[in-house]
């Protein structure tokens, strides 16, 4: 079984982070980092789960959810997603789910809730 | 004057140690709040629990586990030893034979925010913070004022446009700058952390500092000392980012450490949220251990309005540890509460101190508590904070 999650994020300090964190449990990270990049890489590359930063450079989170679930790669209307975000805005979690999100995790992120949440979809490898 | 035992940070979450001398936030490897540890030793070697009793009232007595070195540096404004009343009257309409509660609105600024502030911006200025920021339900954005006012720092304050108006005025009172924010406190969290970051301000929110939690546990060491060095059945607390049940837990451990206990006996830990925002009821019913982001919060408690702690796994996992649960009731219950404890009482709780009412009556009914047990509720605020709402037409 496969084990690459993308994670869609411009801030280079949390992309080391997570890097870090995920790897260190044998998965492979691919690394994008504004929304259309995410989105380009989410459909020519095999992606078991994309973690989403919801404020991005370019498009944000919520279109790039939209646009994964709208994706004429069918894989990525089940393809999980995970969002996280530092929720400056009212209703980012609300609005991450409606757009087809299926987790909302708040930053700072918490290293051994990613793994959880991680690995309730993705089996540790 | 060295006057604490602090020996150094640790982190909840993998253990990594770092130094108190300098400024610290969460842990930056696995981003997990971080906890103060003390050297327990020499403290139980050099420190009668009796002589405690006899030092001067207030949350510093119990200095030599609190984190500031200086005394010079102890902010004090009257916090701590709070009364432990009993409740004769519900106690006979309850059919119960020891109902207390602790009654944490004599505290500076009306409610036991000041506890945790105290202790975080007196540890702030010890280690130079001149400006400090938080995001708040209301009280604490009102303490960390007082005591930023009292220290001679700069304060900046967010919070939900929705927060009491006490609140609002009592920081802006004392020289914080506020900002009133269109949303949740959680959307208030993210507001406070990217000013902290762009502009250097030194962010205090709940847990993101390893202080605040420090001034709160020493409401377990009250309780301790309140009954004769013994721990009470069942502790029922109300819930928003959980500093409390968190700090009097982390008490416990340190006062069995030190073989100030008499007995190894712990108290069932209850944890009270309200049911328009419960993420820890949820995850607790679910065995989880983290909660999940709560969507669409609301309530009349305010300080119950967190969608997801930033210690959700340390508040679940103490949940676990002493036997205790969670219990949500509803805004109708936490008003009833709240009329039934002043009306019976004498106490005009805040509504979060009246859920603790709420829930112990929700487990009365449901067998989880025996009649005789020691059962103490926590009011955390005073009533006089939240006069707009429904109770006071």
């Amino acid at each position: 079984m496969s084990n690459n999650i993308l994670y869609i994020e411009d801030n280079p300090d949390n992309m080391r982070l997570v890097q870090r964190a995920l790897e260190s449990r044998g998965y492979h990270l691919l690394q994008a980092k504004n929304g259309l990049l995410g989105v380009q890489m989410a459909e020519s590359e095999s992606v078991d789960l994309i973690l989403l930063d919801i404020n991005l450079p370019d498009i944000d989170g919520y279109e790039v959810a939209r646009r994964l679930r709208a994706s004429s790669k069918r894989q990525l209307a089940l393809t999980p997603i995970i969002a996280v975000t530092a929720n400056a805005l009212k209703g980012d979690a609300e609005k991450a789910l409606e757009a087809g999100c299926d987790v909302y995790m708040s930053k700072p992120i918490n290293i051994r809730e990613l793994w959880a949440r991680v690995e309730a979809f993705v089996p540790t490898p | 004057m060295t006057s604490s035992f602090l020996s150094h940070l640790e982190c909840s979450g993998c253990s990594e140690k770092f130094a108190h001398a300098e400024i610290q936030t969460f842990c930056p490897i696995c981003q997990s709040p971080l906890l103060c540890r003390y050297d327990l030793k020499p403290v139980s070697q050099s420190v009668d629990r009796n002589e405690i009793t006899h030092r001067k009232k207030g949350m510093w007595r119990w200095h030599e586990l609190l984190p500031v070195i200086n005394t010079e540096n102890q902010i004090f404004l009257g916090e701590g030893d709070t009364p432990l009343l009993s409740l004769p009257h519900l106690e006979k309409e309850l059919g119960l034979f020891n109902l207390l509660v602790k009654d944490e609105s004599s505290n500076p600024t009306g409610s036991f925010k000041a506890r945790g502030l105290a202790a975080a911006i007196s540890k702030a200025k010890e280690l130079g913070v001149e400006k400090v920021i938080i995001p708040t339900a209301g009280n604490a954005g009102g303490a960390m004022a007082a005591y930023a006012a009292r220290a001679g720092l700069r304060a900046y304050i967010f919070m939900p446009k929705d927060t009491p108006f006490a609140n609002i005025e009592e920081s802006r009172m004392a020289g914080a700058e506020v900002i009133l924010v269109d949303g949740l406190i959680s959307d208030a969290a993210g507001m406070a952390g990217i000013k902290a970051r762009e502009e250097g301000w030194f962010d205090v929110s709940t847990f993101k500092e390893p202080y605040r939690v420090e001034g709160k546990k020493v409401m377990g060491y009250e309780l301790a000392e309140s009954f004769d060095w013994q721990l009470p059945d069942v502790i029922i607390y109300p819930t928003g980012g959980g500093t409390g049940l968190v700090g009097m837990w982390k008490a416990f451990d340190e006062l069995e450490a030190l073989g100030w206990l008499e007995n190894k006996k712990r108290p069932r830990m209850v944890s009270v949220q309200a049911d328009g925002c419960a993420p820890v009821v949820k995850a607790f019913n679910q065995g989880a251990s983290f909660c999940d982001f709560w969507l669409n919060a609301h309530t009349i408690a305010s300080g119950l309005r967190v969608p997801k702690s930033f210690a959700d796994h340390i508040i679940l996992k103490d949940i676990y540890e002493s036997q205790g649960t969670a219990i949500a009731v509803s805004d109708e219950t936490i008003l009833e509460s709240q009329r039934q404890l002043a009306a019976m009482e004498g106490i005009f709780a805040a509504p979060e101190g009246a859920a603790t009412l709420a829930a112990l009556k929700e487990l009365i009914k449901q067998g989880w508590l025996q009649p005789e047990e020691r059962i103490v509720l926590f009011n955390t605020g005073s009533g006089l904070k939240y006069l707009e709402y429904p109770n006071q037409e």
